[in-house]
């Protein structure tokens, strides 16, 4: 295990306290929903109250005539593409010939005052015919279902298959066949979706709106704007949490739009309740899995069916049913597979990126079962596992080599150690423990990315790092900021991050898919040797000699006895006219071939985890109390011990929340039932148990200083481990989440 | 109609006029220029906007201005002391109890309107004290240690 009084590091291997802190609990960081903006104009949405219909009319001319309206706009006012979305540009910015879900935006509303645009808010009349309401997965594959679009109710179906399962089943030991259902999730961040929007003095357009990937934002409000991209600037920083929530277009392209049209500022927040109603969610799931293993517990075959509930578009849901299909032959060796996988519509709001993004569906279904496997054949769970991991250099599943995979093999013997049952605190109290794997790939698998980032340094004695990617909590700024630290050997106090800001930062990509570390991490120390190599040389000026006998510590470049600080050569830089900023791009390492029907698997680098997790059940309630959880994590080297520890506890918060007690729910009209924290739950800290991490030693070369990702490994196990410690507890198993308790008794 | 109100704000002396059921929260956003309170929910259901209204936590979007009239109410801006962080804020800081920042000025005025009670509470006291703030990136495990190290430092 690492410890930090052994590394070698100065600055990483370190719980150094994030370095927006200070702001934090002082209370003085401006998040982008507390700007005010001067003269800026009060902005709202008008919503459908119909979840699936046909639009034959939307009525503004009273609204528009309401003293103080500047604008009210419909699809009929959008200057180019009506569009947008991650993966397929098919959301409409607002809704044209059909609404697919109720809250789907029909006109934005901007005024001087609150109560004009309220008061032309209610002035707005659709003419709205409506459609039978498809409901859930089931109702949207029947044959006689309304389509939800064209197409029909299947957005992606693909299958994917290797080696002869009928063949492997055959000759199987054991056969499980069995169906597992995961729900819907809302992200309910306290920060709802919104932001600013602004023309500044050289006619670009400004939206400052909380978010993820500030210049695929960027790309999406071109689009639809019809301008370049260099016209519009998006700053993403900082934002009140996002867990994938915010990864898509929320209220950037509405602010966009309104400020364009009006040439006004404009401030756009969702209210809770509509946060609730249009926010996105995580993707529901129906997996159907038969397994086969041999009598010594080998795994011979997985078939799987996979149905994901995308909601009424696409946004991630062509790349989340990519993971579910990458994650559920786990980390397990599994010779002979078929996956077939499908993406449907429903007219349940918009389901896009959630931490995990179909990991934690895909790993209830293989992990409950491996669980329910381990009992059939009387092995331990730890053993049944141990016995079918993959191993490094081995050729996975999806014929990619497995880089490694030791540190799983270390967990899981570790785990040997900590899973037993704990004794109840009382009678009819009955307690359990469950186990669970955790992998997942680490960024954007096949897909190529280009990630660029780049560092200046200033005269005065700083060092400005700069990326793209959004710092929403997860303490991205002072990872970064900890990596270059280590790389040039200054203090950490002379580094000063700007990120997620366009007007800076160069294209790094965005913080989703436990990548941001590994991309932007990387790309900054390409930078920093950029840099150094160019001092170098400004340096041998300054010494008069040549670079190759220089050398570099700590800030100084040397050469006999003389020394020069790396302030100085910028200064000298600059006086010559020559630039202080060094840019790098990097080609993020990857398979270049997605297997057959995928568009990004494999993965080159997993994070691994085993968790393990002890509940307590009153048998008179049926209340599941989450008491104790271990969690082993491999993610490389860990470059903050406490923030990447404070991330896994939130992950596995996030994840108990997922299990017992989180689960949105729509009424027969298709309107959401639960939209704010009254009427959809999360967890409060009385509901925390107590949360051991312990990080296995571990070093992925590719890394950097040898890191992977944390973001999501945590949350991706917690529903199997927890189903099996209640398996464990009352002797039954569960197939659903989340585990209510009317659900389990 | 609008009233005038007229009450201490982190120990200095304010007044407002504003429509009386206007929320407290709303008057320190956008009159008093007070961003530490969240409008997480508007709706006293997830503490962002926690002050202390004469020593009492309160959620302000629950507080009509008209009630604050002749009160006290500190937000968290009104913790420091002379440029020096509360123990509190530092123990947050050190411990790593915030992400996403959002709901730390709340938790940090629950936990003082908490320590202002009782400056000794027992674990569970603790628990139940921040019980009413949700943090939804799931830092509970250090915003009690936050907490419990600076009621061990004030028993000591």
């Amino acid at each position: 295990m690492i410890t930090e009084s052994i590394s070698k590091y100065s600055y990483i291997n370190k719980s150094i306290p994030r370095i927006d802190s200070t702001d934090k609990v002082g209370g003085y960081l401006l998040y982008l929903t507390d700007l005010k903006l001067e003269n800026a104009l009060y902005a709202y949405t008008f919503r459908s109250k119909v979840a699936h219909g046909k639009i034959n009319a939307i009525y503004t001319e009273d609204a528009e005539k309401v003293n103080g309206v500047k604008a009210v706009l419909t699809y009929k006012d959008i200057p180019a593409m009506n569009g947008y979305g991650a993966i397929v540009p098919e959301i409409p910015v607002l809704a044209y010939d059909k609404v697919r879900y109720y809250g789907e935006p029909l006109a934005l509303v901007a005024a001087e005052t609150q109560e004009a645009a309220l008061e032309a808010l209610s002035m707005i009349k659709a003419d709205i015919t409506p459609l039978p309401v498809i409901h859930s997965i089931d109702e949207a594959l029947d044959e006689n279902a309304p389509k939800i679009h064209d197409k029909g109710n299947i957005a992606r179906h693909t299958v994917v298959r290797k080696g002869d399962v009928e063949k492997a089943r055959s000759s199987a030991y054991i056969v499980l066949e069995r169906s597992y259902e995961t729900p819907m999730q809302k992200h309910m961040f306290l920060e709802p979706e919104g932001g600013v929007a602004f023309v500044d003095e050289e006619g670009a357009i400004n939206v400052l709106a909380g978010g993820q990937t500030p210049y695929r934002d960027r790309i999406q409000i071109s689009r639809v704007l019809g301008i370049p991209p260099e016209k519009i600037r998006v700053k993403n920083t900082p934002t009140g949490g996002a867990f994938g929530g915010k990864d898509d277009i929320t209220v950037q392209i509405h602010l966009a739009l309104l400020a364009y049209k009006t040439k006004r500022p404009v401030k756009l927040v969702w209210s809770r309740e509509e946060s609730g109603i249009a926010g996105f969610h995580r993707t529901a799931s129906k997996i159907k899995l038969r397994t086969s293993v041999d009598r010594d517990g080998s795994l011979l075959s997985n078939e799987a069916t996979i149905y994901l509930d995308s909601g009424a578009y696409q946004s991630f849901g062509p790349t989340i049913l990519d993971v579910s299909i990458e994650t559920i032959n786990g980390p397990y060796r599994i010779p002979n597979y078929v996956i077939d996988a499908n993406l449907v519509y429903t007219n349940n709001g918009i389901a896009s990126a959630f931490r995990g993004f179909g990991a934690p569906e895909s790993n209830f279904a293989i992990e409950s079962m491996m669980n329910e496997l381990a009992d059939e054949l009387k092995l331990d769970p730890i053993d049944l596992r141990l016995k079918n991991i993959l191993k490094t250099g081995e050729v996975g599943p999806f014929n990619n080599e497995i880089r490694h995979a030791e540190g799983l093999e270390e967990a899981l013997k570790r785990a040997k150690e900590l899973f037993y049952r704990p004794d109840p605190t009382g009678p009819f109290q009955r307690t359990g423990v469950g186990i669970a794997v955790s992998v997942k790939g680490v960024g954007f698998g096949t897909l190529p990315e280009f990630p660029s980032a780049a560092i200046e340094i200033a005269p005065e004695g700083r060092v400005s790092i700069m990326f793209s990617n959004v710092d929403y909590g997860q303490g991205i700024n002072t990872g970064n900021a900890q990596l270059v630290a280590e790389k040039l050997q200054i203090p950490l106090s002379q580094i000063n991050v700007l990120h997620s800001d366009t007007k800076f930062a160069p294209d790094t990509g965005g913080s989703s898919a436990s990548r941001s570390t590994f991309n932007a991490g990387n790309a900054l120390l390409l930078a920093c040797e950029k840099a150094l190599s160019e001092l170098k040389m400004e340096a041998a000026s300054y010494f008069m000699t040549k670079s190759d006998v220089i050398t570099y510590k700590d800030g100084y470049f040397y050469f006999k006895d003389k020394t020069v600080s790396i302030y100085e050569l910028a200064k000298r830089l600059r006086f010559k006219g020559k630039s202080t900023r060094f840019e790098a791009t990097l080609e993020v390492p990857r398979y270049t071939e997605a297997v057959e029907g995928t568009l990004e698997v494999p993965h080159m680098v997993y994070m691994y985890g085993v968790i393990i997790t002890k509940v307590e059940i009153d048998e008179l309630l049926g209340k599941i109390k989450p008491r104790e959880v271990d969690f082993i994590a491999d993610i490389g080297n860990v470059i903050n011990p406490a923030i990447a520890a404070g991330q896994i506890e939130g992950g596995i918060i996030q994840g108990l929340g997922y299990s017992l007690i989180e689960e949105l729910n729509y009424d027969k009209d298709g309107k959401p039932l639960n939209i704010n924290y009254t009427t959809y739950v999360v967890p409060v800290i009385t509901d925390s148990p107590l949360i051991n991490v312990e990080f296995i030693k571990s070093y992925e070369e590719l890394g950097p200083f040898g890191a992977k990702g944390v973001g999501e490994v945590s949350i991706i196990p917690v529903g199997a481990s927890v189903a099996d410690a209640v398996t464990d507890a009352i002797g039954k198993r569960n197939y659903k989440l989340p585990l209510l308790p009317w659900r389990i008794i | 109609m609008e009233v005038n109100v007229s009450f201490n704000l982190n120990g200095k002396k304010v007044s407002v006029t504003a429509p009386p059921a206007k929320s407290l929260l709303r008057v320190l956003r956008e009159d008093l220029g007070i961003t530490s309170v969240k409008p997480g929910c508007e709706a006293g259901e997830c503490g962002a906007c926690s002050v202390l209204l004469d020593g009492q936590v309160v959620t302000s979007c629950l507080v009509m201005i008209s009630q604050v009239d002749g009160k006290n109410v500190i937000t968290v801006e009104g913790l420091q002391k002379d440029g020096e962080l509360d123990p509190l804020q530092k123990s947050f800081i050190d411990e790593g109890a915030t992400q996403c920042g959002y709901c730390t000025p709340g938790f940090i005025i629950s936990a003082k309107g908490l320590l202002n009670e009782n400056p000794n509470p027992t674990d569970e006291e603790i628990l139940e004290g921040v019980s009413g703030n949700i943090c939804r990136c799931g830092a509970y495990p250090r915003i009690f240690n936050a907490i419990k190290k600076v009621v061990k430092k004030n028993v000591i």
